[in-house]
């Protein structure tokens, strides 16, 4: 069963397009990157699955309700933390758990003291005076605290220190752990979210050009160097993400079909962080294939 | 969310209760005075048509005692504006901060959210309103004995009207936040927006919301009747008999006449007054607080429509 189900999705401004037929499934209880640059429609795909903003074309479903239309129904299920994670600057940790209380019926005080307890978070201070990390996880606190069914978080840990960065994940970790839910985590950057997640969607240019289980994404993708050649044999069996040729030599980024056997080829294994910039256009990197090859 | 909505509105229901209490420290005391030198100078007997000299002379001697106090009143015409443009200022605000989408990504709907916030809104500025209207009705109430409620600065603060004057400017400073998601442009732009309707109204739009009644006398007579405790809008001469025009000032003091008024009588004149009389004192107020409000109704209906449509 899937968690949050796209068909066709869009979202455009004006003549922009910032989300572009963009059809997913994100399978409930995984955890989930959503990875792509900045503008790649990250933000917009998560605003549209919380209801904060309504699809031009096309639809989504999250735990098979409409956000919309099910307001209601699926509001109470669903976690939010926003990319600028916003809280009110002027109130209490106090003041900003009671907001919590009163608006969700299913809000569980025990989780919600308990985290911030753990986060040494006293409860007088005015929000406005915590630390970007820790507002992010105030903010996180009151998307855990309703106990959702889907936790969204947008570029979470974008604004924060590696050590914030760090401990914000773990919490997640921790709730993921704890409490059986799906979770989609926005960001930029793969190399963070790579110890949390086990699905991956990359977004790029508006548009999701790969989603899958990360095991196989990794499974399933090959680096081919050798000598200067064309690429077409390879292309015709399996699918080439990136090529770049040097004067001496080709390399190929590929999702393969099944084995590659070809003794023209060198067969290298690939992380998911070249994988992802492969798929975002960047290439990878010479240096590091220099290092490969040797 | 109500227990929330009032948490956002804190500050804004402060500065409004402030303001009350300010106009209630400046006006309070000499309120208790005027009620006192009212009541000390037997001037419940001074309030037929036709007043006595010593009547003249005692409701002269209060109305200038309390002379600064009724120009300071014409002040006050600008505490409706503000009670609505501070009470309006948190949603503004929380748009333009963005809070608003932590709230809507809460269990609640985001049209619950909306009606909560403005209902709040609403309903503060209607408190503020009624203690305001509380206040300048009891300060006011020997002058309005003595002269009416009818001219322009009694019936401004009198009556329904400062509700309507009040919903009017927030309604308006909501709508503009609404939009522009900048509270303190809305705020500004809507307190201007608020004076200049207050202006136009004042004198030019209120004379013509209930037809004025129109009177014509000899000009050596006494002020008709239907005159008392009216609002003057205009006061002409017409109709003087022997030719067009007023005569000479010489020529009527060589006819004994010491001003204006005598000469006009001396050459049979009439004077005509277009007025609106004391009886149309309801009527016009409740035209008057029915179109701000109603205007106030639509710019708020608009502001909740747009916050939830526009995302």
């Amino acid at each position: 069963m899937s968690a949050i189900s796209t068909d066709a999705l869009g979202k455009r401004y004006g003549s922009t397009w910032a989300l572009r037929d963009c059809t997913l499934e994100i399978p409930a209880g995984s955890v989930t990157a959503l990875v792509g640059p900045n503008g790649a429609g990250k933000t917009t795909l998560l605003k549209l699955a919380v209801g904060l903003t309504r699809p031009s074309f096309g639809a989504v479903e999250v735990l098979g309700l409409a956000p919309r239309e099910d307001e209601r129904e699926l509001m109470p299920k669903v976690g939010f933390v926003a990319q600028d994670h916003p809280l009110h600057m002027g109130f209490t940790v106090a003041e900003t758990l009671k907001l919590g209380q009163r608006l969700n019926p299913s809000w569980n005080d025990d989780i919600a003291r308990t985290r911030i307890e753990h986060l040494r978070l006293p409860l007088d201070r005015k929000v406005g005076k915590l630390s970007g990390g820790q507002q992010a996880q105030v903010a996180l606190t009151l998307a855990l605290a309703k106990q959702p069914e889907v936790l969204l978080l947008d570029e979470p840990v974008a604004s924060l220190d590696p050590l914030a960065r760090r401990e914000f994940l773990n919490s997640v970790l921790e709730a993921v752990a704890e409490h059986a839910m799906t979770v989609v985590l926005s960001s930029h950057i793969v190399t963070d979210l790579e110890r949390v997640c086990d699905h991956l969607v990359i977004l790029s240019e508006s548009r999701a050009q790969l989603v899958g289980s990360i095991d196989e994404i990794v499974a399933s993708h090959r680096l081919l160097t050798g000598p200067l050649a064309d690429a077409s044999d390879v292309a015709r069996v399996h699918d080439v993400i990136r090529a770049s040729h040097t004067k001496r030599q080709t390399s190929l980024l590929v999702r393969a079909n099944g084995h590659v056997y070809d003794a023209k080829w060198e067969l290298h294994e690939v992380d998911l962080e070249d994988i992802v910039l492969a798929y975002l256009g960047y290439g990878v990197a010479e240096y590091e294939l220099e290092e490969v090859v040797r | 969310m109500i227990w929330l909505g009032w948490r956002q509105q804190r500050t804004e229901t402060m500065i409004a209760a402030a303001l009350l209490v300010l106009v209630a420290l400046i006006l309070v005391p000499s309120g208790i005075e005027m009620a006192h030198q009212y009541t000390r100078d037997g001037l419940s007997h001074c309030l037929g048509f036709t007043p006595s000299q010593a009547c003249d002379e005692a409701v002269g001697s209060l109305e200038q005692r309390f002379n600064k106090f009724i120009d300071l009143i014409g002040w006050f015409n600008l505490v409706p504006g503000l009670f609505g443009v501070a009470l309006a200022a948190p949603f503004a605000l929380e748009l333009e901060r963005g809070t608003h989408r932590l709230a809507w990504t809460q269990s609640i709907t985001r049209r619950r959210w909306v009606v909560t916030k403005l209902g709040l809104a609403v309903s503060s500025t209607v408190l503020a309103a009624a203690v305001l209207i509380g206040i300048l009705i009891w300060w006011r109430a020997p002058l309005v004995r003595l002269d009416g409620r009818m001219d322009t600065g009694a019936f401004d603060s009198q009556g329904t009207v400062i509700l309507g004057y009040s919903l009017f400017a927030l309604g308006l400073a909501l709508a503009v936040g609404a939009v522009w998601r900048r509270a303190i442009p809305a705020v500004m732009v809507a307190f201007v927006g608020y004076f200049v309707a207050r202006i136009f109204t004042d004198t030019w739009l209120r004379q013509r919301l209930v037809t004025p009644h129109k009177l014509t006398w000899a000009a050596g007579r006494d002020d008709p009747r239907a005159l008392w405790h009216a609002w003057k809008i205009s006061e002409t001469i017409v109709s003087i008999n022997s030719h067009s025009g007023l005569p000479p000032m010489a020529e009527c003091i060589r006819k004994g006449a010491t001003n204006v008024k005598q000469c006009l009588a001396v050459n049979g004149g009439h004077l005509q007054a277009v007025f609106e009389p004391a009886s149309n004192f309801w009527p016009l107020q409740l035209v008057e607080t029915a179109m701000f409000g109603g205007v106030a109704i639509a710019l708020i209906a608009f502001a909740g429509w747009w916050t939830l449509h526009r995302e």
